[in-house]
């Protein structure tokens, strides 16, 4: 069997009296992709939020790897291994795509802070490397000829996918997706699922994303969690979910 | 053309040294803007760094002999102390304040700022009211100060030029891009507002030790709200995206209301323009920095504008479809 890789136990999160994410327990397991779905509101971003530590958890306690990073700070767990995009993009507009990229690099660095600005050998080769490979994420995401342009000045699809190649320069070992394909028409969309399986077999990731429309969660995931009012209402491969009575009901109602 | 020479660096020598120490404290303020932390709190740390070099070099060190000159190296020691109290102040005061935000860090660095000056005004070894005088000179002519001032901008300029271009650089300015983003790149938000506070303080604690010698007397005037308002114009009338704003920024409006004083001086003008141009020169440079923020809403040096005279960068060589290497880790 594959091993545990994010563990979320009675994971909850209350603003005031709102429970925007209640009791939640999961396992993702290495090397799958993890679907999340649910209905607008139903805690699906909080609960990214639990796990990036942007957000403390009231209560209830997350894994990862076996080590608790319960109420880690969202810089240490990127530090750990898990990257993230955001569902409102989050680029940092007025630099060029190549310099957001080399951000996305900043753990990867072993020269110091002084270093760093005297601008020593070790640390002039380790910034060529970074920005070399910075050049060759922007390849794989297709915005080498754009490296050079301001963030914000990025058509939609072209900023979502920045922000993909961004989360990659982090070296990560878990990368969550919130709400990749948002704004993109069917056949993008297949395209993306495509790239999502291209990036986990070349990076060795472990995937959890956010996805509204239901054929590409489908086609995508291994297995796919549903919220709904902050309760994870199933829990399964796609057949299984997708034949859940909670789960019709929660998307069609009564 | 010697005696033109001579004539003009006596004449402007306290400007020209002015305009120098304007350029850093500019850039003091421009540090912790770097990481997008509004800080007012650099004229606190001038004043600190003033008082430090003032009582050191009237109360600790041997009186001078008459005709001798206060050595350099006792300078230089001063500013070390300086920077060192700087650093430290700075980082007891950062490590609570930087976690408010935008205008409220502001008002909490003025309040910083009026601290130190009450403290100042009452404290037996800033000398209260009177402050501290006839603090010792390192040189006999104002203009001789460049000697100092002008390496310490150099260097000034050097440090920021790599800082922009580094890894601690591009962390400064994705916490000022977006500090939630950041933080998901691995950026440890707290560890880097602070370093470019602590950065901001030495600055502005090394010119104001410097300027303790300049202006012969420190005292509870130096280093008030007023300056903090003045450095904010520096920097944002110079541009608040690259260092050169700040640099020009306290340059041209240190030198402009001598700039205002010379026009009024040329023969020939009509009476009223005369008089205006003397008397009413404050009008004119608040009028300026408001046409400034209209017009240049950037500040005057952008990154674009710079873009211009850079040499095109280096044809960059991208391993063109080289497959993906995985990462090892």
């Amino acid at each position: 069997m594959s091993n545990v890789v994010l563990q979320a136990s009675k994971l909850t999160r209350m603003f005031g009296g709102l429970c925007a994410v209640n009791e939640v327990s999961f396992d993702v397991l290495e090397g799958e992709i993890f679907g999340l779905i649910g209905p607008n509101g139903a805690g699906k971003t909080t609960l990214f939020n639990l796990v990036t530590g942007m957000t403390p958890p009231t209560s209830g306690r997350l894994t990862y790897r076996g080590q608790n990073i319960t109420g880690l700070r969202a810089h240490r767990i990127a530090a750990l291994g898990i990257a993230r995009t955001f569902q409102n993009i989050r680029l940092f507009g007025n630099l060029s795509a190549l310099e957001n990229v080399m951000i996305g690099q900043h753990l990867s660095a072993t020269t110091n802070t002084v270093s760093s600005i005297v601008g020593l050998p070790a640390s002039r080769r380790e910034e060529n490397k970074t920005r070399d490979r910075a050049y060759e994420l922007l390849e794989m995401v297709n915005l080498l000829s754009k490296a050079d342009d301001k963030a914000r000045n990025f058509a939609y699809g072209d900023q979502r996918r920045l922000e993909i190649a961004r989360a990659l320069a982090l070296n990560p070992q878990l990368l969550l997706l919130d709400e990749p394909g948002a704004g993109m028409n069917p056949n993008e969309k297949a395209e993306l699922s495509t790239f999502i399986r291209q990036m986990r077999q070349q990076f060795n990731l472990t995937i959890v994303l956010i996805e509204h429309h239901v054929p590409m969660v489908m086609g995508l995931c291994d297995r796919i969690a549903v919220l709904n009012f902050g309760l994870l209402i199933a829990l399964g491969n796609p057949a299984q979910v997708q034949n859940d009575p909670a789960v019709i009901e929660a998307y069609l109602g009564d | 053309m010697i005696e033109f020479l001579t004539n003009f660096l006596s004449t402007y020598g306290f400007l020209i040294v002015s305009m120098t120490f304007s350029a850093m404290l500019a850039l003091s303020l421009y540090l912790p803007l770097m990481t997008g932390q509004l800080s007012l709190a650099s004229p606190g740390f001038y004043a600190l760094g003033g008082y430090i070099a003032a009582w050191m070099s009237t109360e600790l060190y041997p009186p001078l002999a008459t005709g001798t000159t206060f050595p350099i190296p006792s300078l230089f020691v001063e500013m070390l102390i300086a920077a060192v109290a700087c650093a430290i102040l700075a980082l007891l005061v950062g490590v609570p304040a930087l976690r408010l935000r935008g205008i409220y860090l502001a008002l909490a660095t003025i309040a910083f700022v009026e601290v130190l000056r009450v403290l100042s005004l009452n404290l037996d070894v800033t000398g209260k009211a009177i402050g501290i005088f006839n603090i010792p000179q390192p040189f006999v002519t104002k203009i001789e100060y460049l000697y100092i001032s002008l390496p310490m901008l150099i260097v000034c300029i050097i440090f920021m030029y790599r800082l922009e271009r580094s890894r601690v650089g591009r962390a400064f300015r994705a916490l000022r891009e977006d500090e939630l983003a950041a933080t998901a790149m691995g950026i440890n938000p707290t560890y880097y507002k602070v370093l470019a506070f602590m950065m901001g303080a030495i600055l502005a604690g090394m010119v104001g030790a410097v300027s303790a010698h300049f202006l012969n007397t420190w005292n509870a005037r130096q280093g008030t709200f007023d300056l903090s308002i003045l450095v904010l114009a520096y920097v944002i009338i110079g541009g608040s995206r690259t260092f050169w704003g700040s640099i020009v920024g306290g340059m041209l409006l240190t030198a402009l209301p001598e700039v205002l004083r010379a026009v009024a001086g040329i023969q020939g003008l009509p009476p009223f323009l005369t008089g205006f141009l003397t008397e009413g020169r404050l009008i004119i440079y608040g009028f300026l920095i408001a046409l400034g923020t209209l017009f240049f809403p950037q500040g005057l040096i952008t990154p674009e504008f710079l873009r211009r005279f850079a040499r095109p960068p280096k044809a960059s060589t991208p391993t063109k479809s080289k497959p993906l290497q995985t990462p090892s880790t």
